[in-house]
């Protein structure tokens, strides 16, 4: 015979208030854990008892016991029925803003590309378009969305200047990127779907090669493709391999003039052909010559204290003087980097602060024809503009709100799986 | 992307923010966190780290950028995945301080609760991997396979083979995605969709002794109550009510809000 302490029990021999079904809790007894709680029954450990010292048993069929021995048969007949409780649910939490995780600009046609992984689209705004203080939601031009998109948890967009071609990075359930034309709107087929390797995260194209860049977080590699890949087709080649220094890759950006290739990783590593492998680094930023093929070493690397990277995202390159920009999710920040920095060094110019609107920032763009830098915040639902040459707090020129002004959002991502604390009436959501 | 550990009110509804959100580069933390656990007694959170092979021990109420206060990470734990999947699923025995972890491809290694570091698995049961929730009243240990419900002694180790197996076609196991077990009543409380791809999600509740192709005691038609599929379930027995949380809908039918993240509750007296 067992007994039972649990957080329903009163101290002493006593039948906890919730059991059922043949089951007894007991109390805790002197020496072992009393816990209480808001009142429900839960098994907390589990002592031998001695002889007569037994719970008392309600009368209860012995199929129905559950004491009884599990090498007996089902308690339920192969023909029970089922109860069906049709009962609507007590709440919903829901996010119901767009959450924007990436950026792209049409400086050609002068329109926005912003990402969303929480209503699965992609929203087109007028590039200067601007929400006032006091101002509701900014209405998009155009929103892509729906099944025939297969927009999902997409994490990057962007946009090729020369056709004008809508480029989207899927990075959890469908394992592609899918290209539209330049005014697709609805729920339209993509023009194509390049499946790629699970967990892509970001890409961006080079327009005098043609070659697409495709950052995968793990097993962390960077996949090359034609731009008019399709289908299963392959990648042209791969940067992967422990000389590369890549971990858990996020942002990707291409300086096509002095051909480099950036990449950041946040540090989570681990060989998953070697139980056991697994270990933390800094986050870090790999710069690669853009004809980088294979297990190669970076060029350079920029990781440590003083970079003030935390959780970085979309990097993006300003083409006339090769600065780098680096959405800095946790760091509330955008991060500007010379090209040539490496080693552990500070970025030259940080935007952060009340003033500039970021919040949870994941993405960035140089828009180097307009002299301007775009910027996502998860944490409210925006994008927010400022001069390329902008520094510390300062406020944005525009904005563009997907929600009402002051929105706090859920920053959801992908909400796969959740608990419940008793202790502060919580429940714990990770994206 | 941003993987956070955000805490939400209970009785929060539509655009209520975090209250608190652990996150941040010191927190270790990262992506494919697909089932995880709190320990009421302890007060604390345990989470895999996925890409890294570790699991994370955090103070109950950790709150933003906060490190962990115990790693479980290193040659020999034996933690280990695949390209595709993860040892995303973490699960505790409260009762007998223990940690379980599935590891593709095809074990479940057992860790003290207490566990930090560079650590071997206490015990390894082999030839399986799935979720696993332990009901430590009546000793049992319950995996899911994603094609029924597997059912062992609670100590099981090695190649032990399980005592019961609930799956077939009126069961409802086809493709079940997430578990919890409510061993004071002997329920498994289990939800998913009764085959692969399946758009007909629902939350049902077995008895810890059923044996074969049985259908649930209980079941709530989620997805065609809310147009949701369950990704992750949490139960709360003090307010009789079943928590689940989803990401998109089931078979990637879009829900009827057209809002793909989704925290849906449930009260469900029949089985608390």
């Amino acid at each position: 015979m067992r007994r039972m302490n649990g957080p329903g029990g009163r101290g002493g021999k006593v039948l906890a208030g919730t059991a059922v079904a043949g089951l007894c809790l007991l109390g805790a007894v002197a020496g072992h854990r009393l816990w209480m709680n808001s009142g429900s029954a839960r098994v907390v450990s589990i002592e031998e008892i001695e002889d007569g010292d037994a719970c008392i048993r309600p009368a209860r069929m012995e199929s129905e016991n559950l004491f009884s021995a599990f090498d007996t048969p089902s308690v339920h007949a192969q023909d029970a029925n089922t109860v069906d409780v049709n009962r609507p649910p007590v709440r919903e939490l829901l996010d119901t803003a767009p959450i924007f995780s990436s950026v792209g600009v049409d400086n050609v046609r002068n329109e926005v590309y912003l990402q969303d992984s929480n209503l699965w689209s992609i929203r087109v705004y007028g590039r200067t378009d601007n929400a006032k203080p006091g101002e509701g939601a900014t209405e998009p031009r155009r929103i892509i969305s729906g099944d025939n998109s297969q927009i999902q948890f997409n994490s990057c967009v962007w946009v090729d200047p020369g056709s004008g071609d809508i480029y989207s990075v899927e990075n959890d359930t469908g394992d592609s990127v899918v290209v539209f034309p330049n005014k697709a709107t609805g729920d339209p087929k993509p023009l194509r779907k390049l499946h790629v390797t699970h967990r892509a995260q970001s890409l961006a194209l080079d327009p005098a090669t043609g070659d697409l860049y495709l950052s995968v977080q793990y097993p962390p590699q960077v996949a090359i493709y034609n731009k008019t890949a399709d289908g299963e087709d392959k990648p042209i080649r791969l940067i992967e391999g422990p000389k590369t220094n890549l971990s858990d890759v996020h942002g990707l950006a291409l300086d096509t003039r002095n051909k480099l290739l950036y990449l950041n990783s946040w540090g989570n590593i681990s060989d998953h052909l070697i139980a056991g492998s697994g270990h933390f680094v800094d986050p870090s930023i790999e710069v690669f010559h853009t004809d980088a093929n294979g297990d190669v070493a970076p060029l350079r690397v920029i990781s440590g204290p003083k970079t003030q990277l935390d959780w970085p995202g979309a990097m993006s390159i300003d083409p006339d003087n090769g600065d780098l920009y680096v959405a800095n999710d946790v760091g509330q920040s955008i991060l500007v980097f010379h090209g040539n920095d490496q080693g552990d060094v500070a970025p030259y110019r940080v935007i952060k602060g009340p003033k500039t609107h970021l919040s949870y920032p994941t993405g960035v763009f140089v828009d180097a024809k307009n002299k301007e830098l775009w910027a996502t915040s998860l944490g409210n639902s925006s994008a927010t503009v400022y001069p390329l040459t902008a520094t510390g707090d300062v406020p944005p020129i525009r904005m563009i709100r997907g929600a009402e002004e002051g929105k706090q959002s859920s920053r959801f991502g992908k909400t796969q799986a959740i608990v419940y604390d008793s202790k502060r009436d919580e429940v714990l959501v990770p994206n | 992307m941003h993987p956070q550990i955000a805490a939400f009110p209970r009785l929060g509804l539509d655009n209520t923010p975090p209250v608190r959100a652990l996150e941040g580069q010191k927190t270790l933390i990262s992506r494919t966190m697909h089932g995880f656990a709190y320990d009421e007694p302890r007060d604390e959170i345990i989470v895999t780290s996925p890409l890294a092979q570790a699991v994370l021990v955090f103070r109950g109420g950790a709150n933003g950028e906060e490190a962990p206060i115990r790693v479980i990470q290193g040659p020999h734990t034996l933690i280990r995945a695949n390209p595709y999947g993860a040892n995303s699923l973490v699960s505790i025995d409260q009762v007998n301080n223990e940690i379980y972890l599935g590891v593709i491809p095809d074990a479940i290694l057992v860790f003290d609760l207490t566990a930090n570091g560079d650590v071997a698995p206490k015990r390894i049961l082999k030839g399986i991997d799935g979720s696993v929730a332990v009901d430590a009243v009546h000793n049992l240990l319950l995996i899911n396979t994603n094609k029924g419900m597997m059912i062992y002694d609670r100590l099981a180790s090695g190649d032990a083979k399980p005592k019961a197996i609930i799956a077939g076609p009126k069961s409802g196991m086809g493709r079940i995605n997430t578990f919890q077990v409510y061993a004071p009543k002997g329920l498994i409380i289990a939800g998913g969709t009764d085959k692969p791809g399946g758009t007909t999600s629902f939350v049902g509740a077995w008895s810890i002794n059923d044996n074969g192709d049985i259908p649930p005691l209980f079941k709530i038609p989620v997805q065609r109550l809310t147009g949701y599929g369950p990704n992750s379930i949490a139960i709360d027995p003090a307010h009789k009510e079943m928590i689940m949380v989803t990401a998109g809908g089931s078979g990637r039918v879009r829900p009827t809000r057209n809002i793909m993240n989704a925290i849906v509750t449930f009260s469900w007296p029949e089985v608390f």
